[in-house]
């Protein structure tokens, strides 16, 4: 694998998003999102948590399900930061990372394209490419939460920038193997939309199905850790959660992309 | 001469349907190859196979001595695949630049290659259009462009000039031709007249089973002209047949014949012509040797 023309791959793919209409639009919409985000929620609830008159209550309920500890962060606009990124990204990620051979297939441009790299390194400069955005939206994303909490205390700006760059490598390992899902199903399915379709009920029917045989054959439940954020619940408090949960989305990015060359190299273009 | 393409027994289904059948040819340098073939003959299945975009079921296929796909045929070996189209959220000239930057070329060197590819097909003009905003024809110049950056030793245009208009068509075939010295083409296309012009090499495609014709082998101790009249004139045929030094005369189509004459008779075409002269025949076409649709067509 040549990693020059995966880097010019995974460039390209960034001018999808910073230098098109369609992604520049995208763009917007997404900053107006979070504008929403940081005003509302962020904003609403920082006073709350912060107040010593609700603190103790934000305390107990945040305890009953485990997240008494993300409650306690003097950055508390992080720590809403980081829940609702937990979830929000990886959604997005499906989406955003939705077309990332798929179209390409359909209209012949990969023809083009497979006469000057190899497929392999198609797949992972597509992936980096992808990757490199999601992760300059969550970078962008926590730099506006930080800017937001520097200005309500600018005393925790040094201690913020510290978490915010933890949360942010975090988020981003997290977000991987939904990337990576996104590049196995553009290559089984004929359009991003399918691809979108079939994300989607693999993570409600896929699941609800194998809940549903793993509670007669209960070695089936090892198949849960083939979904990616699988761990989520239990990353979610932040504090003492264990290395291997944070390791354990780049492991699946990696059997995933694995997944995805071995079907690619087998694929008609 | 080298061998470029070397494909031994390739053989590929789709279901049930065969679409090659133990196809077997070499490709030299050198030579402007036409691939014939009725429709669902197999020659877009054998173009994409050459190019890697389909693995052949059986068979090996040896590209500058190197296995499909092989890396370092990335450059060398460039094609304009049947319905590929650039993508339209991007100019031309970006896409034209990442295939060049892609191909080893720097970003001002690649730049260049653009504009001089884009001024080989005619569309210098064009350079910031998209795709969608070009017609049927100019987008697949700008197709031709991309299989032109760099410099290809094989270049594989699959129905080049099919929905051009006759000028750009013709442009298109004169670029063909002026650059046949430095680069092999392999062309597939309907149009025999313009494979004629082309090409010295023939591969005929017919159910996925391939013969091959080397339009400039002499054979026998005989030799063919063609002659097209104008008009269908009484008697034409008997009276070619009585012409001196003809061994045999047929009439393939309509005004159409096919003369077979003695090998050592020179100069049989002046011969030929003063008599359509005396004759007080019209003609319309002489052909040294067979036209390219009577070698694929014409069964006796």
């Amino acid at each position: 694998m040549n990693i020059q023309r995966v880097w010019q791959l995974a460039q390209f793919e960034l001018t999808r998003l910073f230098a098109t209409k369609r992604g520049l639009l995208a763009l917007s919409a997404f900053a107006m999102l979070w504008l929403m985000i940081l005003r509302y929620p962020i904003g609403h609830a920082v006073p709350f948590l912060s107040s010593p008159e609700f603190s103790g209550i934000a305390q107990e309920l945040a305890g009953n399900i485990g997240l008494k500890a993300l409650v306690s962060w003097p950055e508390a606009e992080l720590a809403i930061f980081w829940l609702i990124a937990l979830y929000s990204f990886p959604v997005f990620a499906l989406f955003v990372c939705s077309d990332q051979t798929v179209g390409d297939r359909q209209r012949g441009t990969l023809r083009f394209l497979s006469l000057r790299c190899t497929r392999d390194e198609i797949l992972i400069g597509r992936f980096v490419g992808q990757f490199t955005i999601i992760f300059s939206l969550i970078a962008l994303t926590a730099l506006a939460t930080l800017a937001v909490m520097a200005y309500r205390k600018p005393e925790l700006l040094l201690s913020g920038i510290a978490l915010a760059t933890t949360l942010v490598l975090q988020l981003s390992v997290i977000v991987m193997p939904f990337i990576a899902l996104m590049a196995v199903l553009n290559l089984i399915c004929s359009s991003s939309r399918l691809s979108i379709v079939l994300a989607i009920l693999l993570f409600t029917l896929g699941n609800a199905l194998l809940s549903f045989f793993s509670y007669y054959l209960s070695v089936l439940d090892v198949l849960f850790y083939m979904f990616p954020g699988v761990q989520l619940l239990d990353v979610a408090p932040h504090s003492n959660v264990p290395l291997i949960l944070w390791v354990f989305p780049a492991i699946q990015t990696v059997a995933l992309l694995s997944a995805g060359v071995f079907i690619f190299r087998r694929r008609a273009l | 001469m080298s061998t470029l393409i070397e494909v031994n027994q390739l053989s590929k289904s789709f279901g049930s349907k065969k679409a090659l059948e133990d196809v077997s040819f070499t490709i030299e340098s050198g030579t402007t190859t036409a691939l014939v073939g009725p429709n669902g003959a197999g020659k877009t299945t054998l173009f994409s196979i050459l190019c890697g975009y389909l693995r052949p079921d059986n068979g090996d296929v040896k590209i500058l001595g190197q296995p499909l796909n092989h890396p370092s045929l990335f450059g060398k070996l460039t094609a304009l695949p049947q319905d590929a189209m650039l993508d339209p959220r991007f100019s031309i000239q970006k896409q034209l630049c990442f295939y060049g930057v892609l191909q080893g070329f720097s970003k001002s060197d690649a730049l260049k290659e653009t504009s001089r590819v884009l001024e080989l097909v005619g569309l210098s003009e064009n350079h910031h259009s998209q795709i969608n905003e070009l017609s049927h024809g100019m987008r697949k110049r700008v197709c031709i462009a991309q299989a032109l950056l760099g410099s290809p030793k094989i270049v594989l245009l699959d129905e080049a000039t099919a929905g051009l208009d006759p000028l750009h068509a013709r442009e298109i075939r004169s670029l063909i031709s002026s650059l046949s010295d430095e680069i092999s083409f392999i062309l597939s296309s309907h149009d025999l007249a313009e494979l004629e012009r082309l090409c010295d090499r023939v591969l005929y495609l017919e159910q996925g089973k391939l013969t091959a014709h080397n339009r400039n082998a002499p054979s026998g101790s005989s030799k063919y002209i063609t002659l097209q009249l104008h008009e269908q004139y009484k008697d034409a045929l008997e009276r070619l047949k009585q012409l001196s030094g003809v061994l045999y005369v047929t009439q393939s189509q309509n005004k159409e014949y096919i003369i077979e004459y003695q090998w050592e008779f020179e100069q049989f075409d002046i011969h030929l012509l003063k008599y359509c002269y005396k004759c007080n025949w019209q003609y319309h076409q002489l052909v040294n040797g067979h036209t390219l649709e009577n070698q694929l067509f014409q069964k006796d």
